[in-house]
């Protein structure tokens, strides 16, 4: 769906398989709560995002197999969201899957296999590079110290290893990281029907594996759906979907919060030493500790002892570690349908969403994670619960011109989540590598409880004249469980539309012939959002822990009873038309979304102590506003040669209206070390807050930043020479260390101001040839990634650094390279050299296919028959630096953004595939 | 017709389904009650539950992020005694070579942090013993419940507030001396914190802070237990000796040495042996080895791990100073080992045989590493935060300021220390000075580790050695005491930079 829907925004955050997409309808629509949208799978809510507890993301929305999907629908404006409204301030995305149709039995078969490869790696330096960038910035380290009176006493600690044949070694880490993911598909499915029953059953398997190494996704899945007429008037039905989901990656460092883990994949290869071995001569892995060995470095700081690179040796987590998470869901409902009188429909819907996640892990003593705990082992067995009932009474009458029709329903849902596990430590002996072998320690790990529960009554009255004149209007009332004194909300919402080219008067004059449909609609409504809000939160509340071995109970929630519904204030005018017999068709449309009552974590000082440093409350408003515009063309249309064009463009600008005080910016740290998002009135969710960077100074080679002066007025140029007088004017004083908060200016938005995509289809007799372009800008990224990658400790660098200051190359790129300095790359201050510009256009498929033909096919005994090349993510166009504009280091996090740290690239795929109709 | 009284059954059926579906709404379920988490109106109802809310407080002072282990840790590493090896901003990176920003979050912000949300659990349930207090009635509560217990946990919960205050003081202000404690302090929270408001809170003065210090642990030394039933517990809950060691090391930090020697002589004798005539019998133990991987008098207060408890990744005492290898015995972090330049390099006050070399130090990849916290994964030994001998030093260096080298109770308090691990006892000091100077290099040796060394070395305002390539710190520089977060800048408009 990337790029092809207006007004939906996707991300995919990174790489890795089964990692939850961030979809956003009509930009971020919450701070706190989500701004994802509902998930509706045949009339019931399911779960969506990652519910594993594990280094394996585990999205139940996987569950679905993709060729059981009949259609996708996404409710955006307040009118189209009336049923699902207490839930739809993300909008929806509603999914029906294929029913049988009357008449033929049909077989189906999918087939397709793929490659998955990495793409747009980084370049860093080789093992010579290596050591004489380092071993120049340990000479620069001592030129400073020197020049400050004090010993320049650190030793050129970077030294060739060499290999069982002498050679000196050179490790490209990537090489042990990615591989050639090969991938299958197989899914069959039967469907038909008679006058009374229609049926649709199908049986699936995918097994992913995905560019980096260990990671892997299964899904097996089967699914019954079935209608069947009991007597004329009532009908009855049931949806049934079972799968199995099993998710298992490596530790990649690219899921929400774990950016600057000392394991992650993402990062490991752009810092770790390329002198140094991954095995030793011996063909263990090398190893010092939790580590990575050293090979023959030393630590320039203190030769007596070899160089300790923190950072975990990636063999050993690929070669004994693992992460997995493995659901089974059952998904399904039943419903009934009783048309009493005629146009007087009641249903009834009950379904259940029910999954099962059996989360595992074991993390080897030998070194990385499990080293500190003596190897470790971690279950947690995960499960959610819901039913969901659904009860509608709508009556549809036309009297004469005049069409009425009225809907009343109700709807209940409860979910329940649960949730325990156990970490067991200190492994008896290596040869055990399960929860179930023998280890000294066991503690609880991961337990976990909830329950919410909702009830919803809703009405719509709709009326249209002559299918010209419409008019609708709806109302709802919702409580939910986990508000606190006001469990109640009601939400209002109505449409009009007027379809000119049903006027008697167009379609008499001249115009019909060229404008063959022409509607105009609007629509304002109030929807609520309580998704995402926590189910306890409400609640002041004491939880209890250990003090050794004793007991404890203490405060542990600051509960607000107050809190209650954001309410989003949805208007939406636009037009459809049809040009030239339906040509030339699209859609126009202007949306603003004011969210009212938006809930802050309004902070406290630290200083009060309270659990979690904040409270929440409705305290906040935002808004978004944009135009949407859809456009498909039908080019050419022959017997033999048809071109169909496609396109869209979405615009959106994002304002916070209001917070919790004047004057108050809100910060989003990335996996809670660096903060590079701020939020504030008057700006768009979560903009960069950098210190201007200036370049570097060809006189000197030092970093170059702007600073306020400290009376406020007016900048001065600031330079870092690290351990060499540190910041100083240029002229040499002394100067204060700059800082995010006082000096920084705001680069923003981080969300893309458009957004959209381009879609190609030709067919040329049996050929068929498609290519999608998906093309995204205006927002900036923080390149976080590239901080670390020319951060002068022992990490290794971008190759790019060579062009760094030297006294014979003083318009350099990169600052003179002093070793130990992480302040003049950006690892220690947030700088606007590491923010870019996201703008890029990305040949998302490209797909040639060719099907059998029609008589042809027949002769040998089937109905249809298409085989199909595709390459995915076949080319993307950017001028940022970084492994890809289209990343999130923060999940789907509404206001840590564009945060680019550490995390792996997406891949590209190769497919071949094949689709047989009997 | 058969089929037309089925088709009504169905339809009556039907129709009641549906309108039982549509009005039924389950208010109960809207009101749903945690499985997990208690509700703030329940907690002092029965004394179990307030013996819980006791052992909570602890639990907070004894956080990873605090006197846990990374107090401690930060407290050593700051000085010379100790060399960064892993180069990682998570594990004191910034603390050991003075590169802190208000910003650092795993330092600078988290010890904050975690300091107050402590004080605060002591505030709220201070308020709450108080405002519950009609509600100790028989048959739930003992009868002298409230006018014994609750004062007790009252005296429990002001002891942990000074320990904390006094703790934060030492990073986050400039000493005492340095204008007899006119300088800013700490934000003074008193009262319960539970919701939103009361956010701005000026910094009170070095001084004002540790009258409230002083009048904390006074209160909880009168009122605290004398002692408890198992070593264990007297271990690891104040007793009156624990209020009164405190005391005595706020009063050396103030620079009040009659004081000190005043608190010191209630829980030191006149002469060896040196065991507290009252309350817990504290005394030296006979060796030091098993003073840490096991349970003796010599902890006035430490902090216990289980399994279940553990410190917490990356604030382990063990997992920062033991190597990675270290064939047959425990290994760890390896983070710090101890600078050869250090204290290690004085072969006088620390000779070869001194046990606390022999048996706290070990070597590794050419390095010398401490292995006085010897247990290793799940590095479950207790962090310490008080134990006899820094009491016997601090009266030590109290006698010899007020009363000069000569003073033979303070040399026999510095040898008991000294010898108690084969070290050379002195024998005289030709000045007070270089009798002072013996008992700080004693405590350098005797608490490598153990988070003293900071403590000695600012309130002396004396200047943070160097180390390797990292300078000497020098009292009058800015960052001779930590910054003040910029969490607590952004939201408390009344708090000052350092």
């Amino acid at each position: 769906m990337q790029g092809k829907a207006p007004g939906v925004n996707i991300t995919t955050p990174n790489g890795v398989l089964n990692n939850p997409p961030v979809v956003r309808i009509r930009g971020v629509n919450s701070i706190s709560l989500s701004s994802s949208p509902l998930y509706v799978i045949d009339g019931i809510p399911t779960y969506s995002g990652d519910n594993s507890a594990t280094n394996a993301p585990n999205n139940p929305l996987s569950s679905i197999n993709p060729n059981d999907i009949e259609s996708i629908e996404v409710l955006k404006d307040a009118a189209a969201a009336a049923i699902y409204g207490s839930r739809a301030a993300g909008g929806v995305i509603l999914v029906t899957t294929k029913r049988g149709k009357k008449g033929q039995s049909k077989v189906s078969v999918d087939s397709w296999a793929g490659l998955t490869k990495a793409f747009r790696l980084f370049d860093v330096l080789g093992a010579e590079d290596y050591m004489m960038i380092k071993n120049e910035a340990v000479r620069n380290l001592n030129a400073n110290r020197v020049a400050l009176g004090a010993a320049g006493n650190n030793v050129e600690g970077f030294r060739p290893t060499l290999d069982a044949d002498g050679n000196v070694v050179d490790t490209r880490w990537y090489d042990y990281i990615y591989r050639t993911g090969f991938s299958t598909s197989n899914s069959v499915n039967f469907s038909g029907g008679t006058d009374k029953t229609s049926f649709y059953a199908s049986v699936g398997y995918t097994n992913q594996k995905g560019m980096l190494e260990n990671n892997e996704f299964k899904r097996t899945s089967a699914r019954v759906n079935v209608d069947h007429k009991v007597y004329k008037t009532f009908s009855v039905g049931a949806r049934i979907n079972y799968a199995n989901n099993y998710n298992a990656a490596p530790s990649t460092g690219s899921l929400s919060g774990s950016a600057f883990g000392t394991a992650g994949l993402g990062r490991l290869p752009l810092v770790l030493p390329p002198n140094i071995p991954a095995y030793t001569p011996d063909g263990r892995p090398a190893t010092n500790g939790a580590g990575v060995g050293a090979g023959a470095n030393v630590n320039p700081a203190a030769p007596t002892s070899a160089l300790a690179p923190g950072y975990y040796n990636p063999v050993v987590d690929l070669a004994y570690n693992y992460f997995n998470s493995e659901s089974n869901q059952i998904q399904g409902n039943v419903y009934a349908n009783w048309e009493v009188l005629k146009g007087l429909n009641l249903r009834t819907t009950y379904g259940i969403d029910n999954v099962g996640f059996e989360d595992k892990s074991f993390q080897t003593a030998l070194a990385g994670d499990g080293f500190s705990t003596g190897g470790s082992a971690t279950n947690y067995y995960r499960t959610n619960k819901r039913w969901n009932w659904q009860n509608t009474a709508q009556y549809d009458r036309s009297f004469g011109e005049h069409n009425v029709s009225l809907l009343l329903g109700g709807e209940q849902q409860q979910t329940e989540v649960q949730r325990w596990g156990a970490n067991r430590t200190q492994v008896a002996d290596d040869f055990f590598d399960t929860y179930q072998g023998n280890f000294t320690n066991i503690a609880a790990a991961g337990n976990a409880q909830g329950f919410n529960y909702l009830v919803s009554y809703f009405g719509r009255l709709s009326y249209d004249y002559a299918k010209k004149y419409l008019l609708s209007f709806n109302a709802r009332r919702d409580g939910y469980s986990a508000w606190g004194n006001k469990k109640w909300g009601n939400f209002y919402g109505g449409g009009v539309g007027y379809i000119i080219t049903e006027e008697n008067f167009w379609k008499n004059s001249g115009l019909a012939n060229t404008v063959s449909f022409l509607k105009f609609t609007g629509s304002y409504g109030e929807v609520g959002n309580s998704q995402g809000v926590g189910d306890f939160t409400t609640l002041s509340t004491y939880g209890s822990g250990l003090y050794g071995i004793n007991a404890t109970l203490g405060y542990n929630n600051a509960g607000n009873r107050d809190l209650t519904w954001e309410t989003s204030k949805k208007l939406d005018v636009g037009f459809s038309f049809g040009l030239l017999q339906d040509k030339l068709q699209g859609d126009f449309s202007y949306y603003r979304n004011t969210i009212d009552g938006l809930i802050l974590a309004v902070p406290l000082s630290p200083s009060k102590g309270v659990p979690g440093n904040s409270i929440d409350a409705n305290i906040g408003s935002m808004r978004n506003q944009g135009i949407e515009f859809n456009l498909k063309a039908n080019i050419f249309q022959k017997q033999d040669f048809s071109w169909v064009v496609s396109g869209n463009v979405t615009t959106q600008r994002n304002e916070v209206l209001a917070l919790v005080t004047e004057g108050q910016r809100i910060g989003t740290a990335t996996s809670g070390l660096e903060t590079v998002n701020y939020t504030r009135v008057g700006g768009s969710v979560g903009e960069i807050l950098a210190v201007p960077s200036l370049g570097v100074n060809p006189a000197n080679g030092q970093r170059m930043v702007s600073i306020v002066n400290a009376d406020g007025t007016g900048r001065t140029t600031v330079q870092y020479n690290h351990q060499g007088g540190g910041w100083t004017t240029l002229d040499g004083k002394p100067a204060r260390t700059p800082n995010q908060l006082t000096d920084g200016e705001y680069y923003g938005p981080v969300l893309p101001k458009w957004y959209g995509g381009i879609d190609n289809s030709f067919r040329f007799k049996q050929f068929d040839l498609n290519f999608f372009i998906q093309y995204s800008g205006g927002n900036y990224i923080y390149n976080g990634t590239k901080a670390g990658l020319h951060d002068q400790r022992f990490w290794n660098n971008d190759s790019d650094i060579l062009d760094r200051w030297t006294s014979e190359n003083t318009n350099a790129k990169w600052p003179r390279v002093v070793y130990g300095d992480n302040v003049s790359n950006g690892s220690a201050l947030v700088m606007s050299s590491n923010v870019e510009k996201g703008d890029f256009a990305r040949l998302r498929n490209v797909t040639l296919g060719y099907s059998l033909n029609p008589t042809l096919a027949s002769r040998v005994g089937i109905a249809n028959a298409r085989l199909y090349v595709q390459v995915q993510n076949a080319a993307l166009v950017t001028k940022y630096s970084g492994i890809d504009p289209e990343i999130s280091s923060n999940g789907a996090s509404n206001t840590g953004i564009g945060v680019d740290r550490n995390s792996v690239g997406q891949a590209r795929t190769y497919t071949v595939g094949f689709n047989i109709g009997f | 017709m058969k089929i037309i009284t089925k088709n009504t059954v169905t339809v009556a059926l039907g129709a009641l389904l549906l309108a039982t579906g549509v009005t039924s709404c389950d208010t109960d379920k809207l009101d749903p009650v945690p499985e997990t988490a208690f509700s703030d109106q329940v907690v002092f109802n029965t004394p179990a539950r307030i013996a819980l809310q006791i052992n909570n407080l602890y639990a907070y002072v004894k956080s990873g992020s605090f006197l846990g282990g990374r107090y401690q840790v930060y407290s050593d590493v700051r000085a010379d005694d100790f060399i960064n090896r892993t180069s990682n901003a998570v594990t004191a990176l910034q603390v050991w070579n003075h590169t802190l920003t208000e910003t650092s979050s795993n330092d600078v912000t988290s010890v904050w942090g975690a300091a107050y949300s402590a004080i605060n659990q002591i505030n709220v349930f201070l308020a709450g013993l108080e405002a519950n207090s009609a509600s100790y009635v028989a048959p739930v509560f003992a009868a002298d419940f409230a006018t014994t217990t609750a004062v007790q946990y009252q005296a429990e919960a002001r002891f942990l507030r000074a320990l904390s205050y006094y703790s934060l003081l030492q990073l986050y202000a400039r000493p005492y001396i340095d204008g007899n404690g006119s300088k800013p302090g700490l934000p003074l929270r008193l009262q319960a914190e539970t919701g939103a408001g009361g956010n701005d809170l000026a910094r009170s003065t070095v001084g004002e802070v540790y009258a409230q210090i002083l009048e904390d642990l006074n209160f909880a030394e009168k009122n605290l237990p004398l002692t408890y039933a198992s070593t264990t517990l007297n271990i690891t809950r104040a007793h009156r000796n624990t209020a009164i060691a405190l005391k005595t090391r706020v009063y050396l930090t103030m620079g009040q040495y009659a004081n000190v020697v005043t608190e010191a002589n209630k829980i030191v004798p006149a002469t060896a042996p040196f065991t507290a005539s009252s309350g817990v019998a504290n005394s030296l133990n006979a060796s030091i080895v098993t003073v840490f991987n096991s349970e003796t008098t010599e902890s006035i207060l430490a902090f216990p791990f289980t399994a279940q408890n553990t410190p917490g990744t990356q604030n382990q005492l063990g997992f920062y100073y033991l190597p990675t290898s270290n064939p047959g015995g425990p290994t760890g972090g390896g983070e710090f080992y101890l600078n050869a330049e250090g204290i290690l390099a004085n072969t006088t006050a620390l000779s070869a045989t001194d046990v606390r070399r022999t048996s706290f130090v070990i070597t590794n990849g050419g390095n010398s590493y401490l292995a006085k916290y010897s247990g290793g994964t799940p590095y479950l030994d207790k962090a310490p935060v008080l134990r006899y001998p820094e009491v016997m030093l601090s009266l030590s260096e109290a006698l010899f300021r007020t009363n000069g080298p000569a003073d033979t109770r303070a040399l026999a308090l510095l040898n008991a220390v000294r010898t108690r691990s084969k070290g050379t006892a002195y024998t005289s000091f030709a000045s007070a000075d270089a009798a002072v100077n013996a008992v700080l290099l004693e405590r350098r040796i005797e608490f490598l580790g153990e988070g003293i060394r900071n403590i000695d070395i600012m309130r002396l305002n004396a200047t943070i050695p160097g180390k390797g390539s990292v300078s000497a710190v020098p009292s009058s520089s800015a960052n001779y005491v930590w910054p003040i977060p910029a969490t607590e800048l952004q939201t408390n408009s009344l708090i000052t930079r350092n």
